[in-house]
């Protein structure tokens, strides 16, 4: 896990990144609600297999940042790009179509479908489901249905959910609720992950697990991105971190350092 | 052209004023409660009605216009305290308790059909001749509603930024929780709301009465789509905005009645909002995703 | 034919008509969470769209009834104009009225467009006769059989129950469809569902648009058996009743709505006809309106989950996967 610092705040010098190109790039990102500034100048990037986590108090801009970067969230500044693509202007659905997905804050599974139609109807999300290809494809459309199939059965079988295939949604427990979420952003074949906070709910001794879970998915060649609070989860998972404090960078590099840095510590005790 | 463009503008600012009441009474209700009250038509029937009977029974029409406030508070009372928080004690969703309030309108709609025997009604009090200022037309009437608009307005603002009710009233609109915990009687506010803008609701019916001369079971019904479409306009919560937005319906509605559309009048005032919908959505609705239910 | 059998009949059809209704409605609001409160216009739209291709060209302000594009279309271009006119006005309405947000806004709005839909109708004479309505109107067959729809009730009824068949099939079917499945998505999450690709814009579009041809058809089958079509017919209480009758058949179950279809609209408000006659006339129809309020206000009251709920659907399993290899959770 090289961890090389490509992350620069506005402030500092800009460092060179090592080993393989970076997958998701943000340059100078802002966002504004109203007169308030939640997220002001930030610049992150992502590399393939690589777990990067982002820190700092409440109200730092932590989500606001996460949303900007799915789409959710309009931003006010700055330019987002998934490989060589920009996306910046993109809408939600079109960032996931070129392989960004993301988790939220609060769980967001569907309630009243199953797991198995949670994941399914999550990798359909492009012109697969669409009504034309419903209506005038429909051999290659139950065809793609088989394909899914399999598909959806080896993630819950991979993630020991095949149990709660038939569960709808509302009747998971909060962990069982993260999972579905995560399960589901892999039924698309992700390039980047956005995870808000996916410990939340988790008891605590299935966190160890899911943090293998997902290293193992990062392995793979994804880029993670996870806003977490618990640090002892973000030092076991994150090959970097980068702490954000009033909208702002304040400090990137390995845990260990960062934790260690007086402005972060100043950050953590205001 | 141009003197007929000015006298529609003098009866835009009349329907301006009638719509004022409403849409004040309608903004701060929902700005507080977060319940977007669709029975609001039907209450502001049950004024005109109450107004219509009083001058039956030959009592004063000014009386009248008293008693309709009455009966609209009265009849707002009993919706939110009795009907809603029934609802809300079974932890109704924000956007059912707008589904309900639209079963209330249709009970008490077809329930006024049912006892009006589903006739038109005329109401003609309080007219007087015109008087002619140039190419208005504007009867002493008429500059009363005008006035009573306009007094309500400053009163209202008056209550709300003044009085320790007011401030109790703006603090639980923006953190009801916050609110309770600093001690203020969050129920007793929401009374005090429904009270107010049950008044506003009924007056405003008996206003929009005397002004169209007539009244039947539809007669909220017909105006609710302008009271709604200057409440949202004028961003939800405030006052002043609604007023300012009530004076661009009335203005545009009867300035494309006055220019021979008198079917699509209202059409008018409602395409503002979808213009607006259409080119700032945010303008209009942001911010009010995570609003919850206060009664 | 006697009078019972031709009531029973009339009863039929506006069975299949209310049954094309409330599945088109459910299709919005039970699978998509579209609250279309302004769904009885664009089954009004497509009556009157189908009136105005019947009777043929207009006598202008000469003639006792006055409307906009006259013209005879023969079976089936009719009900294809009253979908159409469904569609089209749902597609306008739909790019302000879908605008992304509050789901109680949006009601309201659509609301609001019930509301001045019927009092531009009403007041606008050369469009579709204001509110006296048009009448008069024929069903396409009438050159072949030789009579009006109601005058071969068995064979009208015959053709609106095949019509009602195959289209409800087609919505039941797309349903079911990962398309769909794309629609219940939408409406149990909607940042989650385009956060995974889904275009929620378009989706919602797509099905607006669609429930609002269905809609359309079913105005024109009305329209072609009554003959007649005015703004009596489709006040905003109308839509309550449909919603009504979904509520209590139950939402997402098309098995459920058909009986609550069966329950509400037909059973229900025809109650009142074998009963003695109360009061002057017209208060017995007001009284069912206040039921009708009253209905509604109880199944939000009570939030039944209808007779028939929407029904899980099992996972298909896939080859070669150990069925239930977890006995428990561990309390996650």
């Amino acid at each position: 896990m090289a961890g090389q610092l490509a992350v620069d705040a506005s402030s500092s010098p800009e460092t060179p990144a090592v080993g393989s190109p970076p997958v998701l790039v943000a340059k100078g990102v802002g966002v504004g609600y109203g007169g308030v500034r939640a997220v002001d100048d930030v610049s992150i990037s992502i590399s393939k297999g690589e777990v990067v986590g982002i820190i700092g108090p409440n109200g730092a801009g932590k989500s606001s940042l996460l949303g900007a970067l799915g789409g959710q969230v309009k931003r006010t500044q700055g330019v987002i790009t998934l490989g060589d693509r920009d996306i910046s202007s993109l809408m939600p659905h079109d960032r996931a179509r070129l392989g960004l997905v993301r988790t939220f804050q609060t769980t967001s599974e569907f309630a009243r479908m199953t797991v198995y139609e949670n994941l399914v109807t999550a990798a359909e999300g492009d012109r697969g489901a669409s009504l034309r290809s419903v209506v005038l494809h429909p051999r290659q459309t139950a065809q793609r249905e088989l394909e899914l199939r399999a598909r959806a059965w080896s993630i819950m079988e991979r993630f020991e959910m095949t149990h709660t295939a038939d569960l709808y949604g509302r009747e998971l427990s909060g962990g069982q609720r993260r999972l579905v979420e995560i399960m589901r952003c892999l039924m698309r074949h992700p390039r980047v992950l956005l995870l808000d906070e996916p410990m939340v709910g988790v008891a605590p001794h299935l966190t160890g697990k899911l943090i293998d879970d997902l290293r193992g998915i990062a392995q793979e060649g994804l880029g993670i991105l996870i806003v977490e609070h618990a640090l002892e989860v973000v030092r076991k998972l994150c090959d970097r971190v980068v702490v954000m404090a009033f909208g702002k960078v304040i400090a990137a590099g390995e845990f260990e350092e960062v934790v260690r840095d007086p402005v972060v510590q100043a950050a953590y005790l205001s | 052209m141009l003197a007929q463009l000015i006298s529609s503008a003098a009866d835009g600012v009349v329907v301006a004023a009638i719509l004022a009441v409403a849409a004040m009474g309608f903004t701060l209700q929902f700005s507080l409660t977060n319940v977007l009250n669709l029975s609001f038509g039907a209450v502001m029937t049950i004024g005109g009605f109450t107004a219509y009977l009083a001058n039956l029974a030959g009592l004063n029409a000014w009386l009248g216009l008293v008693l309709g406030a009455v009966a609209g508070a009265v009849a707002t009372v009993l919706l939110g305290r009795g009907v809603l928080r029934l609802y809300a004690r079974r932890h109704t969703q924000l956007f059912e308790m707008m589904m309900v309030t639209l079963g209330m309108s249709l009970v008490i709609d077809y329930g006024i059909q049912a006892i009006s025997q589903n006739a038109i009604y005329g109401y003609t009090v309080l007219q007087a001749a015109p008087i002619r200022l140039g190419p208005i037309d504007v009867t002493p009437i008429q500059v009363a509603i005008i006035g009573m608009a306009v007094v309500l307005l400053v009163a209202v603002e008056a209550g709300l930024h003044l009085t320790k009710l007011g401030k109790a009233l703006r603090a639980t609109a923006v953190e009801p929780s916050l609110a309770r915990s600093c001690g203020i009687q969050t129920g007793r506010v929401v009374l005090i709301t429904w009270v107010v803008s049950g008044a506003l609701c009924g007056l405003a019916g008996v206003v929009y009465i005397i002004s169209t001369q007539s009244v039947d079971y539809t007669t909220g019904e017909l105006f609710l789509p302008l009271v709604i479409a200057a409440a949202i306009l004028g961003g939800v919560g405030s006052l002043r905005g609604a007023v300012a937005a009530s004076l661009v319906m009335g203005l545009v509605t009867e300035i494309v009645a006055g220019f021979g559309g008198a079917a699509y009048s209202t059409v008018a005032g409602f395409a503002i909002l979808v213009v607006v919908l259409l080119l700032r959505p945010g303008a209009v609705f942001g911010g009010a995703e995570d609003r919850q239910l206060v009664l | 034919m006697g009078a019972w059998a031709f009531y029973i009949t009339t009863l039929l059809v506006y069975f299949a008509v209310d049954v094309l209704s409330a599945f088109s409605l459910n299709l919005q609001f039970g699978y998509a969470g579209v609250v279309n409160f302004g769904f009885i216009v664009f089954q009004a739209a497509g009556a009157y769209a189908a009136a105005v291709v019947v009777l043929g060209p207009s006598g202008g302000v000469a003639s006792f009834q006055q409307y906009v594009f006259g013209a005879r279309l023969p079976f089936p271009l009719d009900l294809l104009v009253a979908a159409a006119a469904g569609a089209l006005l749902s597609f306008v309405v739909g790019l302000f009225a879908l605008r992304r947000m509050r789901r109680d806004y949006q009601a309201a709005v659509l609301l609001i467009v019930s509301l001045i839909a019927l009092q531009v109708v009403s007041a606008d004479v050369p469009l579709f006769n204001g509110s006296n309505g048009l009448t008069g109107v024929t069903w396409p067959f009438g050159e072949f059989f030789g009579a009006t729809a109601t005058g071969q009730p068995w064979l009208y009824l015959i053709y609106s129950l095949v019509i009602c068949a195959v289209v409800c099939g087609g919505v039941w079917w797309l349903s079911r469809s990962p398309w769909g499945r794309s629609l219940r998505a939408m409406r149990d999450h909607e940042d989650a569902a385009s956060a995974m690709g889904l275009n929620i814009t378009s989706l919602r579009l797509q099905v607006f648009v669609l429930g609002g041809a269905v809609a359309g058809l079913s105005g024109g089958l009305l329209v072609e058996y009554i003959g007649a079509w005015s703004p009596g017919a489709w006040g905003y209480a109308e839509t309550f009743v449909i919603f009504t009758a979904i509520f209590v058949g139950g939402v997402g179950n098309y098995r459920g709505v058909m009986i609550g279809t069966l329950l509400v609209p037909i059973i229900f408000l025809e109650i009142p006809r074998f009963l003695p006659a109360i009061g002057y006339p017209g208060l017995t129809d007001s009284l069912e309106w206040v039921v009708v309020g009253l209905a509604w206000m109880l199944c939000l009251l009570f939030r039944p989950r209808g007779i028939l709920p929407e029904r899980r659907l099992r996972a298909p399993r896939a080859e070669g996967v150990a069925l239930d290899p977890a006995p428990a959770e561990g309390g996650a």
